[in-house]
């Protein structure tokens, strides 16, 4: 297996070059931690970097991982974490994923039939890093997800890969503040029927930085759905980028898909890539997707400062709510304020 | 309160208002009426201080100050305030949360303390009952899937809060059922005051039956051409338009 990263020429890295912002170093040989919070009860973990590998890791570690770059993580990174929510364990209060330090890191999480957790992913540090996330769903069980990515100067790369039993059902919301380079791809198969996925996502970006998403959905069997719903606010020169392909299998009648990605650019330097893509190879499916770019609307920020609310303000107050709908589905109300809190950081850097 | 003088205003470089002068004293309540296309529109837009409607000659003075040297949030805090004939819906921010907003906003440039929640949301109460602005509209997005009537309620309640020097009201009977424009007609009638004065731009003398003016101007081809006191507005209703601009030519 070659381990080399890939460049713009492949399709799908045509907008993130990581090949040149790694240089020939590339993400070098280190690995990075992933560090989870106390373990509530019927939560199981196992150190990825310890001997003996249970035969619950065994089963699943490494086996969806599809992309180039997940390949380099699997052959280098040295640690990282397995978690396992057990059969019907209901864990009530948001459970923290941390990824720390620089270089490869893995981690797999596996709900068993019936299990639901809440999972609040942290790309804390600012170092350059590529993690590589598997996620396995079995029956029924149901995984809330918030990934915050802060802003900062470093190179990071995470392929998240995961498979859907009959009516699991996934929920995740993915807040960026960019990065030098900043990449989110996820591959997702429904592979059960009644099996559900609802993504969202906010992007608000200032200077050069860059956040680039890239799912691919497979509709493997008739009756799931998926959802995505996506929004950037791009100033300065920062670049925003969504890749979105949504595949419905043959036979995988009754799918219903729907996606949406818009950008609000505040400059002339700031940049939009948005690619929504639908691959049917069904008859009897619901597909829609769309993608808009634009800026904000004259009539309403007029509408805001004839009530004496000042254009910075009035500025923060639109974008906030072009963002909102996107953030308004994000599980519970703490992680909802939260992320809302941190957007409302953000959008002060880009409104001046 | 308001003095304009001479006024000629650009918008795309085609001039519509045309040599428009008004006074209105503090107290009063003044009717514009005028056809479409007479510059009513533009005539509230330039006083609120809309982007791109250019006065390329003339002055409009409030309160002694040149008003084309205050941004439109300025002259909000001033004490103007324009209830709009189309009032925008935004998505995503609640009505709530926009009130809240707007008056801390005008409190903060007028150096006074800002309100907190439960403070800004008791008068809101008070005053959203009289206009019967439910509870529920209040959490709804602003104006998102608010009837004619609603908006209008509205943009009303709005006046009620902020309580400024010089209303203008552009249209705001437009769109409105009779049981609606007698509730928006009361709502005005109470703020009529002797140290606040009202600018009702329309279409139609219906308005009128209402809300009675102290002076009635007629707007043509961007300038004043006819004006009396509350019969004027009877005639133009019994006449028409067409009559009364060649009358006064």
């Amino acid at each position: 297996m070659t381990l080399a990263l890939p460049t713009r020429r492949i399709e799908e890295w045509k907008y993130s070059d990581l090949a040149r912002v790694l240089g020939d170093a590339g993400f070098g040989e280190d690995s990075a931690r992933a560090l989870v919070g106390p373990l509530p009860h019927g939560v199981e973990a196992f150190s990825l970097d310890e001997a003996n590998r249970p035969d619950w890791v065994n089963a699943h570690y490494g086996k969806l991982s599809t992309n180039a770059v997940s390949a380099v993580s699997l052959a280098k990174a040295q640690g990282g974490i397995a978690l396992r929510v057990h059969k019907n364990t209901h864990v009530e209060a948001p459970l923290a994923l941390d990824f720390l330090g620089q270089g490869h890191v893995r981690a797999l999480l596996v709900l068993q039939e019936g299990a639901s957790l809440t999972l609040l992913e942290r790309c804390g540090g600012g170092e350059t890093r590529n993690a590589g996330f598997e996620i396995v769903l079995g029956r029924n069980a149901r995984l809330d997800h918030v990934r915050v990515a802060p802003n900062s100067s470093a190179v990071q790369v995470e392929e998240i890969s995961m498979t859907l039993a009959n009516d699991a059902q996934y929920r995740a919301h993915f807040a960026n503040f960019g990065a030098r380079l900043s990449r989110l791809e996820l591959t997702i198969a429904l592979k059960g029927e009644g099996a559900s996925v609802d993504l969202s996502g906010v992007s608000v970006l200032s200077d050069q930085s860059h956040a680039d998403i890239t799912t691919h959905v497979t509709h493997e069997v008739g009756q799931t759905q998926s959802l995505q719903l996506f929004k950037n606010v791009v100033g300065g020169g920062a670049q925003a980028v969504y890749q979105g392909k949504v595949t419905v299998k043959p036979n995988a009648d009754g799918s219903d898909s729907r996606q949406t990605a818009k950008a609000l650019l505040l400059g002339p330097r700031a940049e939009a890539d948005l690619k929504p893509e639908l691959e049917i190879l069904a008859d009897d499916v619901k597909c829609a997707h769309g993608a808009a770019v634009g800026d904000l609307d004259a009539d309403s920020l007029f509408y805001l400062k004839a009530r004496g609310i000042p254009e910075k303000e009035a500025r923060h107050l639109l974008l906030h709510a072009f963002l909102e709908d996107a953030m308004a589905c994000i599980t519970g109300p703490d992680l909802r304020e939260s992320v809302r809190g941190a957007v409302s950081r953000a959008l002060d850097e880009v409104t001046v | 309160m308001l003095e304009i003088k001479n006024l000629h205003v650009a918008v795309d470089g085609k001039g519509i208002l045309r040599g428009l002068s008004l006074r209105v004293d503090s107290g009063e309540v003044h009717a514009i009426m005028g056809p479409n296309g007479s510059g009513k529109s533009t005539l509230s837009y330039v006083l609120a201080g809309r982007a791109g409607y250019e006065i390329t000659e003339g002055s409009i003075r409030y309160r002694g100050k040149d008003l084309a040297a205050l941004a439109p949030e300025e002259r909000a805090a001033e004490g103007i305030f324009l209830a709009m004939q189309y009032p925008v819906e935004i998505p995503g921010v609640t009505t709530m949360m926009f009130l809240k907003s707007a008056i801390n906003a005008q409190r903060r440039a007028r150096g006074e303390t800002e309100l907190d929640a439960v403070a800004i949301l008791k008068a809101v109460r008070k005053k959203a009952a009289t206009l019967n602005v439910s509870e529920e509209m209040l959490k709804r997005a602003l104006n998102v899937g608010f009837s004619g009537g609603e908006k209008k309620r509205l943009e009303i309640l709005q006046m009620a809060l902020f309580e400024p020097r010089l209303a203008i009201l552009d249209e705001t009977d437009s769109g409105l059922d009779i049981d609606a424009l007698r509730l928006v007609a009361e709502g005005v009638n109470s703020m009529r005051a002797p140290g606040r004065a009202m600018l009702l731009i329309t279409h139609y003398q219906r308005l009128l039956d209402y809300i009675v003016p102290d002076r009635v101007h007629v707007l043509a081809k961007g300038r004043i051409v006819a004006e009396g006191g509350k019969e004027l507005a009877l005639e133009l209703e019994a006449k028409g338009y067409e009559q009364i601009i060649r009358d006064a030519a």
